[in-house]
């Protein structure tokens, strides 16, 4: 009987050497595309964030992908190169893909098909995601909408995608043309990327991706089309018009609002607390600090005494307090002036404070 | 009915717990607040309050010194003699100096008050009490949990402005 025991024992430890299992390396965090609405026809890149799976950055990733048709069939164990992904940065890989031919069929056959459903996989197939389906735009309302421009999504940001539809078939004058621009500024013409038909260039970055019978698209990422973009820039809106071949014609302004911006708290600063003797802690502190800020450098002078520091945190806040009561204990003074810079030398505060007479 | 034997004993038994004798014994002196603080106090948390602020209800008008100056290192110790007078106290570890940190003293009450006034600890520099350093409240006694509260209030013309709260207990 203790045989048998021992044996069923031994079988146990040795299991998990034997069964080679397949690891799981977790759900695709989030998906997009870009350009953010394309036909079947047009080249795409699909990104994958592939936060909180067990891929690491820079990790080799492929597309193993059987719906609606199944590129890679066979090569489970050994990816073809064609299957694999681009690491972009951080934990986003990209894959890059016009899908009428990767798929090999036609846009009416994809269109009828279930999606595209996949998993990512590592080369060898020992290390999977759970199935996901990248999710496709369907724009051909927009054919029959008789609206004269339509944005994916809405309401764009700064950093995401933006597709701007055109049907040239409701402006006036867009009859025949050759060429459309889009002629363009950030936040009511403040960050400008005007339609300058003379350099080559700018008529290529500003030009239409012509979708036929009249109908025109725009792809752009916000932040990466517009030069110029200062730091802190909170986007409110794009103000944009199109332009017909070398100005032959135009459409009224338009404006697309942006996505809502909350934008961030203002920087507090504050003595604390409201009154103080020399007998007390002074408290120095500043909140909602903006990035970079981390340091507060104080120096307080009380008559012919210096005391100089420094307080370290982060953006949330950086706090700190002074000890008065051992620095003044032998130091007569009714007055003390502190002087607060942060880490880029910027004067924070620059004031008296008044000492109370204590009772 | 016939009752068991051992059900007798237990009612016995339960007579026996109730006919306890009244302890009246002899008087006593009430403890005085010199025997509950009397000892070492180590420090729990301490914590300065923004007077002015509070009173105008703005906030944050408190803010946790805890971590700062050593405050982990506190501990005050208040000394008394063979009839539970007071002596001496004094402050150990390196902490700032928010009040003298050695001396005499001497409590406002020798009771608590049932009023609603903290007891006063007045600090002296000399046996004889005739040069007062720094005054103390006390806002919470010691009980059962030997735990304290002491309070240092700064005040102009009679009006608190800040305030600093010890929360102690006591240590052997």
């Amino acid at each position: 009987m203790k045989k048998i025991l021992y044996a069923f024992m031994l079988a146990l430890l040795a299991l998990p050497n034997v069964s080679k299992a397949q690891e799981a390396a977790g759900a695709v965090a989030d998906m997009w595309s870009y350009p953010v609405v394309y036909k079947y026809d047009e080249q795409v890149k699909w990104y994958f964030d592939l936060t909180g799976t067990t891929w690491n950055q820079g990790d080799d990733v492929y597309l193993w992908i059987w719906s609606p048709s199944e590129p890679d069939a066979g090569n489970w164990n050994n990816s073809s190169e064609f299957a694999k992904l681009t690491w972009e940065h951080d934990f986003v890989w990209s894959f890059t893909l016009t899908p009428t031919t990767y798929f090999n069929m036609t846009p009416e056959a994809i269109a009828a098909s279930a999606g595209f459903w996949f998993r990512l996989k590592d080369d060898a197939g020992t290390k999977q995601s759970d199935v996901a389906n990248m999710a496709y735009t369907n724009f051909d309302s927009f054919y029959t909408a008789n609206e004269l421009v339509r944005p994916y999504p809405e309401h764009p940001t700064l950093d995401g995608g933006l597709s701007i539809l055109f049907n040239a078939n409701l402006a006036p004058g867009f009859e025949n043309a050759t060429s459309v621009h889009f002629h363009s500024g950030l936040n009511n013409w403040a960050i400008l990327q005007e339609y300058q038909a003379w350099l080559p260039e700018i008529v290529a970055k500003t030009a239409l991706k012509n979708m036929g019978n009249g109908f025109w698209k725009m792809d752009l990422i916000p932040s990466e089309y517009y030069n110029g973009i200062p730091d802190g820039f909170v986007f409110e809106n794009i103000t944009y018009l199109f332009v017909k071949d070398e100005w032959a014609g135009t459409i009224p302004d338009q404006i697309l609002y942006a996505a809502e911006v909350i934008p961030p708290p203002p920087p507090a600063f504050k003595y604390f607390p409201q009154q103080i003797s020399k007998k007390d802690f002074l408290g120095i502190m500043r909140t909602d600090n903006e990035p970079g800020i981390n340091t507060l450098v104080y120096t307080i002078t009380a008559g012919s005494t210096e005391i100089t520091g420094s307080f370290s945190g982060n953006m949330a806040e950086i706090k700190g307090f002074v000890n008065l009561p051992a620095a003044l204990q032998n130091v007569n003074a009714t007055t003390i002036h502190v002087h607060v810079t942060d880490n880029t030398d910027r004067v924070l505060s620059d004031v008296d404070i008044p000492l109370k007479t204590l009772d | 009915m016939r009752i068991k034997p051992f059900l007798w004993l237990a009612v016995l038994g339960v007579f026996a717990l109730g006919c306890n004798e009244q302890d009246d014994g002899e008087h006593v002196d009430p403890i005085t607040l010199y025997e509950k603080i009397n000892g070492n106090w180590g420090l729990m948390s301490v914590k300065m309050t923004d007077e002015v602020a509070k009173a105008n209800g703005i906030t944050p008008n408190e803010q946790n010194l805890s971590t700062y100056f050593n405050y982990e290192d506190f501990a005050i110790r208040f000394n008394v003699d063979e009839e539970m007078r007071p002596t001496t106290y004094e402050v150990s570890g390196d902490v700032p100096p928010l009040f003298a940190p050695t001396g005499y003293y001497e409590l406002s009450s020798d009771f608590q008050p049932t009023g609603g006034n903290a007891v006063r600890v007045y600090l002296y520099s000399d046996a004889e009490h005739a040069n007062k350093t720094d005054e103390l409240r006390i806002t919470s006694v010691p009980g059962s949990n030997e735990e304290m509260e002491i309070q240092v209030v700064r005040t102009s013309a009679g009006t608190p402005f800040v305030s600093y709260t010890f929360k102690l207990n006591a240590i052997d």
